[in-house]
């Protein structure tokens, strides 16, 4: 178990951990951002965070480009304990050949947990017929004053961008790239150290071939 | 003058129901084509054939540009060779910046020619330029392509790639809808002023409003998939005027 304490800010940026299992609480203040990437392996993500304090702020940001047969789960549980706080998640998943993604995302907000803004995002990008996506966003909101939205899509590559970018004389592989690079770059973009985020934007360059 | 492009019989379908039933038209460098029509004629259809949008199939005929045919190529060949379209819907892009999109399109053009890539002074400088050109904000390289742009903007930036890529066959599908009186001018001042002898242009429109700033050479009335009249560019007006009810 991993405690912010009163005010205390971390970032903690995982690429391609092989095993990770996150309890985190969060008192008074604090201000986390948990960055999770994978790009091989099959494993599973699990990060778990209470808010014990008011007003703490969360962020999660996870991005899985799998290929062949890799499967990678991604379970997110943001507790808010109590009131005052924010949270906000967004889950990526490329999904290629016969790779596999789940993400179950549990946001709970209990009854005295008043003035919570919670926001959780999963967008999910198939690139082959074989590839499978399972996504269970899992809502418990028990506060009456409280504001949380959720999202899940996913989808294949736009085939009219491809074909405008082809008709500006740009061929098709190159197009798809520029495409899946775009859909993974915000995330790479919260990363603040520049030195972890190139190496993040090289894994990315590496994978999309 | 050259003929730039010939058209031949042209039939083409999509999902089987056939649209262009024997298009026939020569182009050549230096003119101006406006298509007219009632909708459904197929106008949009002969600008996604010329392009090569994988939805279409063409079933019958053949299309030659200076000399080469066009309908062997893949879209992005036929790019690099010089035809481009000015979309009616510009396709929004996010995460894609403008300037990574001109910079990959410009250069992948000029390696298609054995040409060196540009460098990327050279490339902003260009890119300056031809903003200047379409008035255009000079924000715009950071933003995604088309993202959040309004209507007039995406057109204006369809105009702002053709000066960028410098075509020799620029097809405008109905580059008017959706412009205010000010943008039209200047989209239709920068097509006008990127017009050389060495290029021409399809100007597909439903009405003749574009027409009073880009005078087309010929006008033809494309129904139910052919060409069924062309004129000068006073057959615009009289269109105006009667309607396409004749041609329905």
């Amino acid at each position: 178990m991993l405690t912010l304490n009163k005010g205390e800010r971390q970032e903690l940026v995982f690429i391609n951990e092989p095993q990770l299992d996150l309890h985190i609480q969060q008192q008074e203040g604090s201000s986390l951002r948990v960055i999770v990437i994978n790009s091989q392996f099959s494993i599973l993500n699990s990060i778990e965070v209470h808010h014990v304090g008011t007003g703490c702020h969360t962020e999660i940001y996870a991005l899985a480009y799998l290929k062949n047969k890799e499967s990678v789960r991604t379970h997110t549980h943001v507790h808010h304990d109590v009131g005052g706080g924010t949270s906000k998640q967004v889950i990526k998943f490329v999904l290629d050949d016969e790779a596999q993604g789940e993400f179950l995302g549990e946001l709970k907000i209990l009854p005295n947990a008043q003035q919570v803004q919670a926001e959780q995002t999963n967008r999910n990008l198939l690139l082959s017929e074989k590839a499978t996506m399972r996504t269970r966003p899992q809502l418990e909101i028990y506060a009456d004053d409280v504001k949380a939205s959720h999202g899940a899509t996913t989808g294949q590559l736009d085939e009219s961008a491809l074909f405008y970018m082809q008709q500006r004389g740009i061929d098709a592989p190159t197009a798809r790239r520029m495409l899946i690079q775009a859909f993974m770059q915000d995330i790479a973009e919260q990363i603040s150290d520049e030195g972890k985020r190139n190496q993040l934007l090289q894994t990315i360059d590496g994978v999309v071939e | 003058m050259s003929e730039l492009l010939v058209i031949n019989n042209l039939h083409a379908s999509i999902q089987g129901k056939e649209i262009l039933r024997g298009v026939n038209l020569t182009i050549r460098a230096g003119e101006v084509h406006a298509i007219m029509g009632p909708n459904g004629a197929g106008k949009s259809t002969l600008s996604a054939v010329l392009t090569g949008n994988p939805q279409y199939e063409v079933t019958a005929g053949e299309v030659w540009l200076k000399g080469k045919n066009l309908l062997e190529m893949p879209p992005e060949q036929r790019a690099r060779e010089g035809v481009f379209l000015s979309f009616q819907y510009p396709v929004e892009i996010p995460g894609v910046s403008m300037v990574n999109f001109m910079r990959t399109a410009v250069n992948e053009k000029r390696k298609y020619e054995g040409k060196e890539p540009l460098s990327a002074t050279a490339f902003l400088k260009l890119m300056r330029e031809k903003k200047q050109l379409l008035e255009m904000a000079d924000k715009l390289n950071n933003r995604s392509v088309n993202e959040g742009f309004s209507g007039g903007e995406k057109k204006k930036n369809e105009i702002f790639q053709m000066a960028m890529l410098e075509p020799c066959l620029r097809i405008l599908d109905e580059t008017d809808s959706g412009l205010d009186i000010d943008a039209l001018r200047i989209v239709a001042e920068g097509v006008n002023r990127l017009k050389t002898p060495d290029n021409a242009s399809i100007v597909i429109t439903h009405y003749q409003r574009l027409l009073d700033y880009i005078v087309p050479d010929y006008v033809h009335v494309l129904a139910n998939g052919q060409i069924v009249k062309t004129g000068g560019k006073e057959l615009a007006l009289e269109l105006e005027e009667k309607g396409y009810a004749d041609f329905e």
